[in-house]
């Protein structure tokens, strides 16, 4: 009977542990949500231009990151997670949905961000301007325009080197050479 | 100094950029709820799946003849199979995406690689056993053309069968070989870039 007793206990113990498990991880999880909600949807703009499909995208980067995140132990810092997981489903989807980049005239009406400023001129050519960057940024390739993305959401050269698994002076090489590409790409919109 | 305000000019754009939706978090919740179910009904279905299949084999096996004998087998060997694919599956809990790109990249040139091989091995794998099935039926035709002259329906259903799924199993065979060729040439690319 105790024997009874101590087996049922243990595993009341143990579905404790495991119930608090999955509320930290979850909450854990919502954490991450909100603090790199804004750059994965912007991350996932580089990869795809269509609106729906790009939330579609961002929802995948999103599940993708709470299947990861059980066997996260700090390897590499929060940050380098995320942006590696969000850029390897990028480059997946590049993949799956070919092709990635669409003519700037292509681009949908819905995707123009909403600015509340009261100048319209002002408005227009601002928008303009985004419209090219992310044009620009969609036609490079794959491994400039993470580079980019990465250098426009402020990592650090060790930071970039740590997602994309080369040295620093190889990303300080090769972002030197993306951003001529981005330029050129840029002058040619 | 030019390329720090182009710099500063470029982040500024990029930070004004539309986000998503803000109810994708809560289509993101109800994704991972689904998931969850997901998971406990495949899992469900896959069980009671193979013991369906295991018994429907127990079934044949008392069926008299070299037929409900091969069925059984198949059957067996199939489950077996089936059932080592989904453990495989469940196992799978490496998530290469956390890995670096470069690592996640070769990775992918790896896996696609593996594929290509065993799509091929599976053709001549699968050749090979159509061989050995005709070699064995005609070396015992003695015996098995004892049952076949008794259930020539049967034989006839079976032998059309086969004949038919051929051809299918073929074009599918085809068609996977080339996508998988195709995602070959786009990781390649990405690997020239990389070492560029």
């Amino acid at each position: 009977m105790n024997y009874d007793h101590s087996v049922t206990d243990r595993f009341a113990g143990q579905v404790k542990i495991v119930s608090e498990h999955r509320q930290a991880l979850e909450e854990h999880f919502d954490r991450i949500l909100s603090e790199y909600w804004a750059a994965i949807s912007r991350l996932a703009f580089s990869y795809e231009t269509v609106a729906s499909v790009r939330e579609e995208l961002v929802q995948e980067i999103a599940l993708a990151i709470w299947l990861a995140l059980a066997q996260f132990r700090g390897q590499c810092s929060e940050r380098t997670f995320v942006y590696r997981i969000a850029h390897n489903r990028g480059l997946s989807h590049v993949w799956r949905r070919r092709p990635a980049h669409q003519p700037l005239e292509e681009l949908e009406e819905s995707d123009e961000p909403v600015d509340p400023r009261p100048h319209p001129e002002e408005l227009v050519e601002r928008a303009d301007q985004r419209v090219r960057l992310m044009s620009a940024i969609q036609s490079l390739p794959v491994t400039q325009r993470q580079l980019i993305v990465l250098m426009l959401e402020g990592l650090s050269h060790a930071e970039m080197a740590e997602v994309m698994g080369i040295t620093e002076n190889n990303v300080a090489v090769r972002l030197n050479r993306a951003r001529k590409t981005l330029k050129d790409a840029l002058g040619e919109k | 100094m030019t390329e720090d305000r182009e710099l500063d000019a470029w982040r500024e754009q990029w930070s004004s950029i539309a986000e998503a939706s803000t109810d994708g978090q809560r289509k993101i919740q109800q994704r991972i709820k689904k998931q969850n179910q997901r998971y406990v009904i495949g899992n469900l279905m896959s069980a009671i799946m193979l013991a369906g299949f295991l018994l429907f084999a127990l079934v044949m096996r008392h069926q008299s003849g070299w037929l409900g004998t091969g069925w059984a087998t198949g059957i067996c060997v199939l489950v077996f199979v089936s059932a080592a694919y989904r453990v495989w599956i469940l196992r799978g809990t490496l998530h290469p995406e956390t890995q670096t790109t470069r690592a996640f990249v070769e990775l992918w040139h790896k896996r696609v690689l593996a594929r290509i091989r065993l799509l091929q091995i599976s053709i001549y794998v699968s050749l090979g056993w159509i061989i050995l099935c005709t070699a064995l039926t005609a070396a015992n035709w003695t015996t098995i053309g004892q049952d076949v002259m008794a259930h020539p329906k049967d034989w006839v259903e079976l032998l059309i069968a086969c004949v038919l799924m051929q051809p299918v199993i073929w074009y599918w065979a085809v068609w996977l070989r080339r996508r998988k060729l195709a995602e070959l040439n786009e990781v390649n690319i990405i690997l020239d870039e990389m070492d560029d």
